[in-house]
This record gives structure tokens, sequence and C-alpha cells, in this order.
């Protein structure tokens, strides 16, 4: 079933394999998948594990289960408009209905979406509308005030009873049929919302009289997700997994901080109490945790640092994951003068003075290819790397460039001789981390 | 049977469909829920409303960074149980001396291990069928946290230190967990992976109208209205912090004491602003804008 599902989220930039496979099919076990629109919410569930891969998950779904392939920085309305699904749909449910001669395109794409995203739960609050409208739900009153005819609330419960008679197999087979369907042949229509009868709105019912007017919360999300850049940012790579790299950095020491909790020391108990003939009495110790502090100094400027700055994010992320507590980043341009800068764009200078006044513990990885033209390593900017180099006693460059061009980059050499360089590879991490975990002799 | 019906918010709680649903997802599926969003959106609220509402037995644990794993299922109170075997050695020597009185161990008893074990949130949770347990603010954790956090949740079994007890739980009678998250870190994939996400988007205006209707009955709309206009622009000034939910029901909640008149004027004058603003910058921010142009900011709050 859905085999080719994960094999979409993943094409999308999603993380999907056979245990999304696995939980949807509990799912619709346990009865949470009815609907187009339930399926939108449990694979949503399941899929997205931070908001901006919402838009990407969106777009899957719509590309997935109707066949609706939206362009980069298409509308959603424009995408469903163009789309075959949509045409077919229109065409089917003119046919059905007779009191959709006014409507326009807007209304045509609203009422596909509070189609599409219907819930469950819509049909059950339809159904059970009356009985939850008497407990007096402002929410509710809301949505269901314009008109809910009783005949109309009847007919829901016929559609929604007809459909839940299907077997869990039967409806199984069908979706994935459909979904199939929709997939190879362009001119299968759209099943799932229209004429497939198995649709428990096929023929114009829970939805009729407007469950909710522009679309259900999960379409007007659909439409927001899709226009706003908020959830389709230019770098979505996803957290690499552990790797070799994480492995290098996991062992990356700390030193040790005193915590507020206590803990009994056996060993220097047992001593006490022989001491004391035999008398033992609880002897406690603070308990010591491992603090890490971290300070990341990224060149991110100019064309020879771009063809490193995926690599160099990736880290960058890992180093996140890892030290969330305490690690702070600044960015510079090939070489630091006064400042360095908060923000990638560097527009938030901070002084080299402040950087300085921090605790000498902390350690420092600076990450640049330190390749630059030799009058940019002056006087100033070679003073404030030994600067740096000399308060905390714990830093590394890892340069992203390979080991043996670096004898050939005059100001690679320079710089070499100032900090200890290593590759940026797992490797050289693992001997940059090797290097900073050393004791440091005075 | 657990509950695992639907449930869409209480008298005073908001719940919204997604999330709702999600909730339910997570309650059927036998999944812990994470919640991330913005400070302030109720993630906390969640079930705490829940239990309230379904008159469950709620047990919390507030994440720090030093939490780990023994504080939140159990560990074994060693010093106690130290300090109570010294007590029967004693009490036997004041025996022998003919002492009559003894040293109490406060009915613990250092033959049954059992006693000496603390248990946490959520061995308690996992010992009371059909309870909620709320992880909260799960990103100020160290990194191995929630990776334990993640073991213990998926095996539905606990087995207490050294007493050995296990401590089991039926699917049906899990317990509802809710994780909450303000994003400060990024949480292991796998540990995502087990949960059933939600992110809690911003309520828009209407949303916020019914969650304002929930806390206070009877407010008067003219109020409600100024007070969302000025929320909605103060969040989209850029301020360095903008104001949530929170800050916005503190709001209402000090113009409360006011007549609905009294407290649009002191409103449109930005009267306590420190309930909506929470930074010096941005106090200075808002406070030049009122200066320079007054009537920008008053047509504003004043649509009508």
């Amino acid at each position: 079933m859905f085999e080719k599902l994960p094999e979409t989220f993943r094409s999308h930039g999603l993380q999907a394999d056979v245990r999304t496979l696995l939980l949807f099919r509990k799912a619709i076990d346990s009865n949470l998948v009815k609907t187009l629109g339930d399926a939108y919410q449990v694979l949503k569930a399941f899929v997205v594990k931070d908001p901006s891969s919402l838009g990407p998950y969106t777009k899957a779904y719509y590309e997935y289960f109707l066949n609706i392939d939206i362009h980069p920085g298409e509308r959603l309305n424009d995408a469903i408009i163009r789309s075959e699904s949509f045409r077919n749909w229109k065409e089917d449910y003119q046919a059905k209905n007779d009191d959709t001669e006014n409507w326009t395109m807007d209304d045509w794409v609203d009422k596909f979406l509070s189609l599409v995203h219907l819930t469950q739960y819509d049909i059950k609050r339809v159904i059970d509308g009356k009985s939850i409208f008497d407990k007096d739900d402002p929410h509710l009153k809301d949505e269901i005030s314009d008109g809910v005819e009783e005949d109309a609330k009847e007919h829901r419960l016929d559609t929604m009873a007809d459909y839940s008679e299907l077997s869990l197999e039967e409806l199984l087979e069908r979706m994935e049929q459909i979904a199939d369907e929709q997939k190879s042949r362009h001119d299968g229509g759209s099943h799932w919302i229209g004429t497939g009868g198995i649709s428990p709105y096929g023929h114009g019912g829970a939805a009729k009289g407007g469950i909710r007017k522009g679309g259900t919360g999960g379409g007007k999300l659909a439409r927001k997700v899709l226009a706003d850049p908020n959830f389709f940012p230019v770098d979505r790579d996803a957290l690499i997994n552990d790797n070799n790299v994480d492995a290098a950095l996991a062992s990356l020491k700390g030193i040790f901080e005193e915590s507020a909790q206590d803990f009994l020391d056996v060993d220097k108990t047992i001593k006490e109490g022989l001491k004391r003939a035999g008398l033992f009495l609880p002897e406690l110790t603070k308990k010591f945790d491992e603090k890490l502090q971290v300070i990341l100094l990224i060149d991110n400027g100019g064309w020879s640092m771009t063809p490193y700055v995926r690599t160099i994010q990736e880290l960058f992320k890992k180093m996140k994951t890892r030290f969330a507590q305490d690690l702070e980043t600044y960015y510079f341009h090939n070489t630091i003068y006064d400042k360095v800068y908060k923000d990638p764009r560097r527009t938030k200078g901070v002084y080299l003075e402040r950087l300085l006044k921090k605790d000498p513990n902390y350690k420092v990885f600076i990450i640049g290819d330190a390749a630059m033209a030799p009058y940019e390593l002056s006087r100033l900017s070679v003073g404030s790397l030994k600067a740096i180099q000399d308060k905390f006693k714990k830093t590394v460059w890892l340069n992203p460039e390979p080991a043996r061009y670096w004898n050939h980059t005059l100001t690679t050499n320079i710089i070499k001789q100032i900090f200890k360089m290593y590759p940026l590879t797992p490797r050289g991490i693992e001997k940059a981390v090797q290097h900073i975990n050393k004791k440091t002799s005075k | 049977m657990a509950n695992k019906s639907f449930w869409e918010g209480s008298k005073h709680y908001l719940c919204e469909r997604d999330l709702a649903q999600s909730f339910h997802m997570a309650r059927v599926l036998g999944m812990p829920l994470l919640i991330e969003g913005e400070p302030g959106t109720g993630k906390t609220e969640l079930p705490i409303q829940y239990a309230n509402d379904t008159n469950s037995e709620l047990f919390v644990y507030p994440v720090g960074s030093k939490s780990n794993i023994e504080q939140f299922v159990a560990r074994f109170d060693h010093v106690k149980y130290l300090r109570d075997s010294q007590i029967e050695v004693l009490n036997a020597q004041r025996e022998e001396k003919g002492l009559k009185t003894s040293l109490s161990t406060g009915g613990r008893n250092p033959n049954n291990l059992a006693d000496y074990v603390a248990k946490g949130p959520a061995a308690k949770a996992f010992s009371s069928p059909n309870s909620v347990l709320l992880i909260d603010e799960i990103d100020k954790a160290p990194r191995e946290f929630p990776n334990d956090l993640l073991y213990a949740l998926s095996h539905r079994k606990f087995v207490m230190p050294e007493s050995g007890e296990i401590l089991e739980i039926s699917e049906e009678e899990m317990p509802a967990i809710v994780i909450t998250s303000n994003r400060e870190q990024e949480l292991p994939t796998a540990f995502k992976g087990r949960c059933i996400y939600h992110y809690i988007q911003f309520p828009d205006a209407d949303t916020m109208r019914l969650i304002i209707e929930k806390h206070f009955e009877k407010l008067d709309d003219k109020v409600i209205n100024v007070a969302l206009d000025i929320f909605y622009h103060l969040r989209t000034i850029g301020l360095e912090r903008a104001p949530t939910t929170r800050e916005l029901l503190n709001w209402l909640k000090y113009s409360k004491q006011f007549s609905s008149k009294e407290a649009i004027e002191k409103m449109e004058k930005l009267d306590g602003l420190g309930a909506l603003v929470k930074t010096q910058t941005d106090l200075e921010r808002v406070q030049r804008m009122i200066l320079t142009s007054p009537e920008d900011f008053k047509k504003r709050s004043n649509p009508n």
C-alpha cells in the first residue's frame, strides 16, 4: 500500500521511510483516516517535523494524492485551476448540482479545498451538530450558522454511513488504486473528490451548505503556507544523520561545572566508615556536569568560500545540535580585523575586544579557506588572529581546502603559523578535536 | 478503555482544530505529542486543561538544563537507605544497652528496597492508568535526554532501580503524553520521528477573539476590537520580542478593572504597555512611535 508515498516525500526533501507507511497503516487501522483531509492531517503529523517542512509537505501531498503539481512560487489557487483533477471534479460537480451557475473561479477553488481538507471531525461535527450546538459552543456557532437544513443533515448521515460500511481492505485498495491511477493516467479524474462513490462527500453531501467558508482549516493553511516564504526557506537541508563527523565531534570534552545536585560518594563513605570502625555515614559530593563552550567563526564571504558553504552549513548544524547550550557563531570575511559579525550578512558587528573578554575556556573553531589577497593579512589582522590564539588556547582552524594545496597559498601559510590548521574532513575534525582536548601545558 | 475520544477544548481553553486532531491522533496511536510554537501560545495549557476537563491525573516534568532520565523515571535514594540501615544497627546497640527508646526510620523498612525508590513523574504516570503526562520545555534539556526519554517511553515499561520492580502499562491505558518545546535547540531526528509533531500557528484575529472570549466572558466587544488592533499592529512592526497571546491576555486583564470607555481610552494611550512589550529597546521604540505619529497610531487602533 502506498509504496510510492515515501518516495514522493523524499523527493521533496522530507524524511519518510517504511516506518511512515507502517504508522500510516496503524492510523488507518485505528480509524483515524477516513477522508482525504484526514490523510493530510495524519501524514502531516508523521512527516512534518519542523515548520519549514510544512510547505514542501503540502506540495508533496497535492502531488501524490491529487496529482496537482505546484510550480515553484505558484499560488495554490492557480495550480489547482490548472490541474486536470480539478477540471474533472468541477465538471462532475456541475453535472450533479444546479446551484453553481453564479460561482466564480474562487468559489470553485474554495469548494474544492474545503472538500479536499474535509476531515471526519468536520463530518461528525455536522452529524451531531445539533447536540453540540445546544451546548453553547461559540466556536461552532460561527461555522454552521449559515443555514444547515434538516434534510441536508440527514443526507450527510447517509453518506457517512455508506462510507463506513466499506471494509478496511476495500478502502485501502481503493485509495491505492486511485492514487496510482491519478499518477499514471491523466484522464483518471479525481475519484477522491467526486464520483468514485467512496468519498463521503461525493455527492455534494457533507460539505454542502458550507461547513466553513473559504475552505476548512487545512485548506486555509495550505494556501497560506504555499504563499509564505517562511515555509520555504532557502536552506532546508535536513539535519544530517549521525555519521563520522558527529563521531569526531562527540569526542569534544568540556570543562566540568558544579551543579546543585548532590550524590552519594560510595568510595568515600566506605573509606570514612572503615576509619570510624564500621559506622558508615553518608558522604556527599557535588555532582559535576560537563559544560562545553564553543565559539564558531565562519568565513562566509567571497567566491573562494562558496563551494564549501554547504559542507560548512552541515557542520554548523551538527554543532548547533550538540552544543545548543553554549555555542556562539560569528562571521567574517577572509580575515578578522577589529570586528566579527553576528549575522551571515555581516551587518551586526561585534568588536573583537568584546569577543576577547569571554571566558578563556571557550573552544574556538575558525572555519575558512585562509586564501586571500596578501594585502588583506595586514599587521592589524595578523594581530587580531594572534590575539585570538593568545586568549583562547583551544583554537583550531578548519580549512575546507584540501591540505595538499595549502603550501601553495601564501596567506594560508602565514595563518598556519598562527593556528593549528586541519582540513575540514571527518578525519581532520577528529584531529582538531584531539588537539583541543589535549591538556595545555603552561 | 482509555479516553480516546476527540477532545476539542474546554470552557476555558480553545483548542484549535488542527491541534485537537493531532492530540487525538497521539492518544489513539499511543505516541507522545510534541508541540512547538512561539512562546505564549498555550502549549503547556493543552495538557493542563485536558486533564482538568477530563478529570484525569496530571503529572508534570519541567525540564531544565540538568535534567536526566533518573529524575524523570525513578531513582534509588541511597542516602536514605544508608541512614536507615545505620539506624537499625544503632537501635540494636541501644537495645543491648537497655535503652527503651529507639530511632525511627519513618515507616521504611531497609529489607524492602522498594521503600527507597523515589518515583519521578514518569513512573507515577505509568502506574496510574489514563493519566496525563506533561514534559515541559524539552528543548532546555541536555542533548542525551530526549534520546533516553524516547527509549523509556516507547517500551511502556520501567524497571525500578535496585528493587527491580517493574511498572508496565497497556497501550489502552497509556497516559496521554504531551511534550512542549520552544525550539531553542533542534531535537534529534530520531526523537521527533517517534512523536506526533504539531507546530502551533500564531492565531489570527478571529481565533484570538474566540480565545479572549474563553478567558473573559463579559468583555465589551469594542474593547476587544481596540485591543486586537493594537496588538496585531505591534506584532507587525518587528519588535525584538513580539507580544503573544499571553501578553495580550494579561493586558486585557489589567484593563478589565476599568469601565469600557475608560479602558479604550487607556488602551489607545497604550497604558499598561509593560504587559505587552517586554524589552527596553522595544518599549522605547513604541513610545517614540506614539510621540511622532500619535494620529497614525490612533487611526490604526480605532478603525471606526
